[in-house]
C-alpha cells in the first residue's frame, strides 16, 4: 500500500505536507520574479516568453509531484495535469503577486486529485489475472460446477452423432458452419441431431427430478 | 501518452493574449451591481410591498433584512475570492457572522411569536407571486454567479458553489421581504430558510455539472 510505504519515512511526510514551503524547492526570490514576469506577458500572448516558463516550471513541478507519487508515469502525467490547468486558468493570476504560491495552489489540487481518483480505482476495481483467463474454457466451468458432471453423464448417454453435435453447438458454441467443418456432418443432420439431443436431454432431466 | 516537452511546445503555439481578471472585490462589486439592477426591475415591475417604511422601524424586521442582505454581499466577497488559486480558505468565514445574525434573527423571531397569525389566519395567497419572485431572482443572479466562478471549476468547486449559491439565495431572501407581505412568522422562516436551503441543495446536487459545462475547454479533453 502506498500510504503505508508513505507512512514509514517521517521526513518525506513532514514536508509532504506543507507542500511548497520547504527551503530546497522554494523558488528564490529572484526566480519568482522572473516567472512572475514571464507569466504576464505570456497573459498579453508572448509565446517565447510562455514556452520558456512552462520549460522553467516543469522540474520544479516534478519535484511537487515526487512528494505525492511514487509511480514514474503518475509523476509526469500529474506534471502534464498542473501545465494543462494552468494553461486554462492563466488569466487568474495577478501580476502584482507572487507567482509560486498561484502555481503550488494549483498543483497541490491537481497531485490530490489525482491520489483522490487512485483510490477510488483500488478500492472499487480488481486487475484481472490469468487464473480469471482460466475459467472463461468451459472445461474449467463444468469441473466447478455440480450439475456439470451430471451433464456430461447424461451427454454421453446420447447416441453418438447427438452427443457430437450437442458439443460442437451447445458446449463450445461454434456457429453451425463451423461445426459442420469440425465435425463433417451436414448443417441440416447437426440441427436435426441438436434438436433431438435436446429433447432428449430435456427428458431424462424432468425424469431425474420427478420421482 | 504525450511527451511533456510536445505538451509544453502544443501549449505555448496555443498561447493567445488572455484579458487578466479584475481584482476579486471589483468583479464581486460587478455582480452585486447586476443584483442590485434585477431588484429595481422586480420593484419596477411587481412594486415594493406597501408596509415597507412601516415595517422597517420595527427592529427585528430592519434586523433580518440588514443581515440578510448582508450576508449576500459577504458570502459574494468571498465566493469571487476563494474562487482564485491563490487565495486563503479561511475567507470561506467572511459571511459566518452576517449568516449567524440572519438566522438567529429569523429563528428568535419563530420563537417569541410562533403563532403571530393575522386576523384572517394564515395566508397562502402570497405563495405563487413569491415563487415568481424567487425565480426571476435567483435565476438571473445564478448563471451570472456559475460563469464568473467558471475558472474555480478545476481548484475549489465545492467551496466556490458553495458561497455563490449562499450569496444568491441570502440576495433573494432579502428581495422576498422587499416584496411581499410575509406576516406569518413561520412564513418568514420557511421562505427564508428554505430560499437559502434550495440554493444552497441545488448547487450542490447540479454545481458539478454546471461546472464542468461552463468550465474552460482544455481541463477535461484527457479524462
Amino acid at each position: 500500500m502506498p500510504h503505508d510505504r508513505r507512512g514509514d519515512g517521517p521526513p518525506l511526510r513532514l514536508v509532504s505536507r506543507e507542500g511548497g514551503s520547504d527551503t530546497h524547492t522554494q523558488p528564490s526570490v529572484a526566480r519568482d520574479i522572473d516567472w512572475s514576469i514571464l507569466m504576464a506577458r505570456a497573459q498579453e500572448g508572448d509565446r517565447a516568453a510562455y514556452h520558456r516558463l512552462l520549460q522553467e516550471i516543469t522540474p520544479y513541478l516534478r519535484s511537487l509531484a515526487a512528494r505525492r507519487h511514487r509511480d514514474l508515469g503518475d509523476i509526469e502525467d500529474s506534471v502534464q495535469d498542473v501545465l494543462l490547468t494552468v494553461h486554462s486558468i492563466r488569466q487568474t493570476y495577478d501580476p502584482a503577486r507572487p507567482f509560486a504560491p498561484w502555481l503550488v495552489a494549483i498543483a497541490n489540487r491537481r497531485f490530490i486529485d489525482r491520489l483522490r481518483r487512485q483510490g477510488r480505482t483500488r478500492d472499487r476495481e480488481i486487475p484481472l489475472t490469468a487464473k480469471h483467463e482460466t475459467f472463461c474454457e468451459p472445461a474449467a466451468n463444468l469441473e466447478e460446477r455440480t450439475d456439470g458432471r451430471e451433464l456430461e453423464g447424461m451427454v454421453n448417454n446420447l447416441p453418438p452423432a447427438q452427443q457430437k453435435a450437442i458439443r460442437l453447438l451447445k458446449l463450445k458454441e461454434l456457429s453451425l458452419k463451423d461445426a459442420a467443418a469440425a465435425s463433417g456432418m451436414s448443417v441440416t443432420s447437426l440441427k436435426v441431431n441438436t434438436h433431438r439431443a435436446l429433447k432428449s436431454l430435456r427428458k431424462m432431466l424432468l425424469d431425474r427430478r420427478e420421482p | 501518452m504525450i511527451k511533456t516537452p510536445d505538451l509544453i511546445a502544443s501549449l505555448a503555439a496555443n498561447a493567445t493574449p488572455v484579458r487578466r481578471l479584475r481584482p476579486p472585490v471589483m468583479r464581486a462589486a460587478c455582480w452585486l451591481l447586476l443584483a442590485a439592477v434585477v431588484l429595481a426591475l422586480l420593484a419596477v415591475n411587481q412594486g415594493i410591498r406597501p408596509d415597507l417604511v412601516q415595517r422597517l422601524q420595527e427592529p427585528a424586521f430592519a434586523i433580518s433584512m440588514a443581515a440578510s442582505l448582508l450576508t449576500g454581499v459577504l458570502a459574494t466577497i468571498a465566493a469571487f475570492l476563494v474562487s482564485l488559486p491563490d487565495r486563503s480558505r479561511l475567507w470561506l468565514a467572511l459571511p459566518v457572522p452576517a449568516l449567524i445574525a440572519w438566522l438567529s434573527n429569523v429563528g428568535y423571531q419563530c420563537l417569541t411569536q410562533w403563532v403571530a397569525i393575522g386576523p384572517n389566519g394564515m395566508s397562502f395567497g402570497e405563495a405563487a407571486p413569491c415563487f415568481a419572485t424567487l425565480v426571476l431572482t435567483g435565476l438571473p443572479l445564478s448563471l451570472a454567479m456559475l460563469v464568473m466562478l467558471r475558472y474555480a471549476a478545476p481548484l475549489r468547486p465545492t467551496a466556490a458553489t458553495f458561497m455563490g449559491s449562499l450569496a444568491v439565495a441570502a440576495i433573494t431572501a432579502t428581495a422576498l421581504s422587499l416584496f411581499h407581505v410575509i406576516d406569518a412568522t413561520v412564513m418568514i422562516l420557511m421562505w427564508n430558510f428554505g430560499t437559502a436551503v434550495l440554493f444552497v441543495g441545488l448547487a450542490g446536487v447540479f454545481g458539478q455539472k454546471m461546472f464542468r459545462w461552463v468550465a474552460p475547454r482544455t481541463l477535461y479533453a484527457r479524462d
